[in-house]
């Protein structure tokens, strides 16, 4: 029996399912073929998309770190277990405050994405902070470190702050605590100290770059006003507020500066990079300007100080001068300088008298046999000696007392003029009262050194300028000259003069009217 | 005399120089006085210095090419009031 075909399904010739299109997801069937590997990568894409469509954050450690020319980083997050390569854009990357290093953990946010180029699955990153500390520290760390290796903190290039400034120049803001605290501090200590103040941002967008000219334009400046100590301030706030103070281009302006800078950042806690750079560190503005500027009330009691042992000793010196004058005045023989010729003087006079008796006895049987003689005999008369001796022994004394007299008047003198030019300089002096001591003395002293002598029947003559006249080679004919008697004075004409010969015999013929003329009473007579 | 004034530095160093030296007792006496005399100039100097009472603030602002010029002084009104006492 031949079986006859069916008319629907023929085995041989089943085609299996119609091939459908590709519609959201659906899985191609192995009929369709091997799919394209551009077609695979947007699949996986598309998946990823899907199941990540929001931005993420991972944790991680930084590996394989690579700055591109182009300022991309490129990175790779791993773990323990897995790795996901990174990349950030220099759009997200310049904004980083830190530098990110291998081996740094680090929180990364961004997107998951595969690079189709090479089927890459990777992290776009768009923020990145380090885990565990913040990214100012971590960033403050770091250049600390980069600028101290650099030797920008070293204390020998540090340089003193000068005690006793001519002005002190401010980079601060205007406005803002930081100049009204040093304002302040310095009106208290020392108002007439000159502040010059360049304003500056000190927080925020390109407050760096203006803190960093700012100090570069002072120092470059400062000998043109004096100034030697720079002030670079701001009040207190968060580290965000005072990053500007960490920036590299401040700290490098700092320590180029020849003019030494005060760091006053911030508050006691706050340590900035500009602080570890500036040659001393401030905890406060106020702290920086009172380093700056002197307590003016302390210099000016030192300075009393001064004056007060400049006077004393001065006055000491005159004192001690002066008690030496005095103690000379006192002294036995200035008070009476004849004492010690007092003695020999009246010995004289006893020899004389005895003598005199012993020849009159002596010579009176003898008066025949020498009368010839004794006229010649009388000039060599024992008392016409011992006259004559008496004469040069009262005019030494006159002499000496003279010179003494001359002498203490002439002490009291420089002693006067002295103490008037320290009077005259400080008119609060106290000597008034020991220069009328001085005076005093000085009149007794003169009270007794020649009136008594005029009275006795001395004088003395002076030429026309005032010299005294002790010499007969002072004088010469017709000279004027002028004698003091001890009750006026009489004024003369010189007619001749003669000096006595050596061997001190009076040369009778002596014809100057002024000459005391010897009377004969005075005279020893041997014939009495 | 066209001579500069003495710097407030100067000034105290000379003073304390002339009272060392006159207090260590080798100046004459006549010297003594001259010294004096310098040494009260200086202590005038000094408290001129010391007793000035300027106490302004001077602007300075960027001039031509890099140079510094004066800009007026900082008033009262310019140093804004303290918006929080406790941050100094």
């Amino acid at each position: 029996m031949s079986t006859k075909p069916l008319p629907f399904f023929d085995p041989q010739k089943a085609r299996g399912p119609r091939e459908t299109p590709d519609v959201g997801g659906k899985q191609p069937t192995s009929s369709s073929g091997p799919m394209s590997v551009t077609l695979l990568v947007s699949r996986i894409k598309q998946a990823l998309a899907d199941r990540f469509d929001q931005s993420i954050q991972v944790v991680g450690e930084i590996s394989n770190f690579k700055r591109h020319s182009s300022g991309h980083l490129y990175f790779r997050l791993k773990d323990a277990n897995a790795a996901i390569d990174a990349v950030m854009f220099k759009a997200s990357a310049k904004k980083l405050k830190f530098q990110p290093t291998d081996g740094l953990e680090v929180v990364a946010s961004g997107r998951v994405d595969v690079y189709e180029v090479r089927g890459q699955l990777q992290l776009y990153v768009e923020h990145l902070t380090p885990k565990g500390t913040g990214a100012l520290e971590l960033a403050f760390r770091q250049m600390r470190e980069k600028l101290q290796g650099e030797g920008l903190f070293d204390p020998a290039k540090k340089k003193p702050i000068c005690r006793f400034a001519r002005a002190i120049g401010v980079v601060t803001s205007p406005t803002g605590a930081a100049i009204r605290d040093i304002r302040r501090t310095t009106q208290r200590r020392w108002p007439g100290m000159a502040v010059y103040l360049l304003p500056a941002l000190v927080q925020g967008e390109g407050a760096a770059a203006q803190l960093a000219e700012a100090i570069s334009l002072l120092d470059a400046d400062a000998h043109r006003y004096g100034i030697d100590t720079i002030i670079v301030a701001r009040g207190g706030g968060s580290i965000e507020d005072l990053w500007a103070f960490n920036e590299e281009s401040v700290a490098r302006a700092i320590f180029a500066a020849r003019t030494p800078i005060i760091s006053g950042v911030g508050h006691e806690v706050d340590v900035t990079i500009s602080d570890l750079v500036a040659d001393a560190r401030a905890a406060t503005p106020t702290a920086a300007a009172e380093m700056a500027v002197c307590d003016a009330a302390e210099l000016r009691t030192q300075v009393d100080g001064l004056q007060e042992r400049l006077s004393r000793t001065v006055q000491a010196k005159l004192e001690v001068s002066r008690r030496a004058l005095t103690a000379v005045l006192r002294s036995v023989v200035y008070r009476d300088p004849t004492a010690a010729i007092r003695t020999p003087a009246q010995r004289l006079d006893e020899l004389t008298h005895r003598l005199r008796a012993g020849m009159a006895g002596l010579l009176a049987s003898q008066r025949r046999r020498v009368e010839p003689a004794a006229n010649s005999l009388a000039a060599l008369h024992p008392a016409t000696l011992a006259e004559r001796a008496h004469g040069r022994l009262a005019r030494l004394e006159d002499r000496l007392a003279w010179v003494l007299g001359g002498l203490s008047k002439q002490a009291g003198q420089s002693l006067a003029v002295l103490e008037r030019r320290l009077a005259a300089i400080h008119p609060r002096h106290r000597l008034r009262l020991a220069r009328q001591h001085v005076s005093a003395a000085d009149r007794q002293l003169q009270a007794m050194s020649y009136h008594s002598v005029l009275q006795r029947g001395f004088s003395v003559t002076r030429t026309a300028d005032g010299k005294i006249l002790r010499s007969t080679g002072q004088v010469h004919a017709g000279l004027r000259i002028e004698t003091q008697l001890s009750d006026g004075k009489i004024r003369s004409t010189v007619d001749e003069s003669h000096a006595d010969s050596a061997d001190g015999k009076e040369n009778t013929d002596m014809k100057t009217k002024h000459r005391p003329r010897r009377t004969d009473t005075q005279q020893g007579n041997l014939f009495v | 005399m066209g001579k500069a004034k003495l710097t407030f530095e100067k000034a105290l160093e000379a003073l304390e120089r002339i009272v060392s030296e006159i207090e260590a007792g080798k100046v004459p006496l006549e010297e003594s006085i001259d010294k004096y005399a310098q040494g009260v100039k200086l202590v005038e100097r000094c408290r001129e210095i010391l007793d000035s009472a300027e106490a302004k603030i001077q602007l300075l602002a960027k001039g031509k090419g890099n140079a510094l010029e004066e800009a007026g002084e900082l008033t009262d009104e310019d140093v804004e009031a303290p918006s929080d006492p406790s941050r100094d």
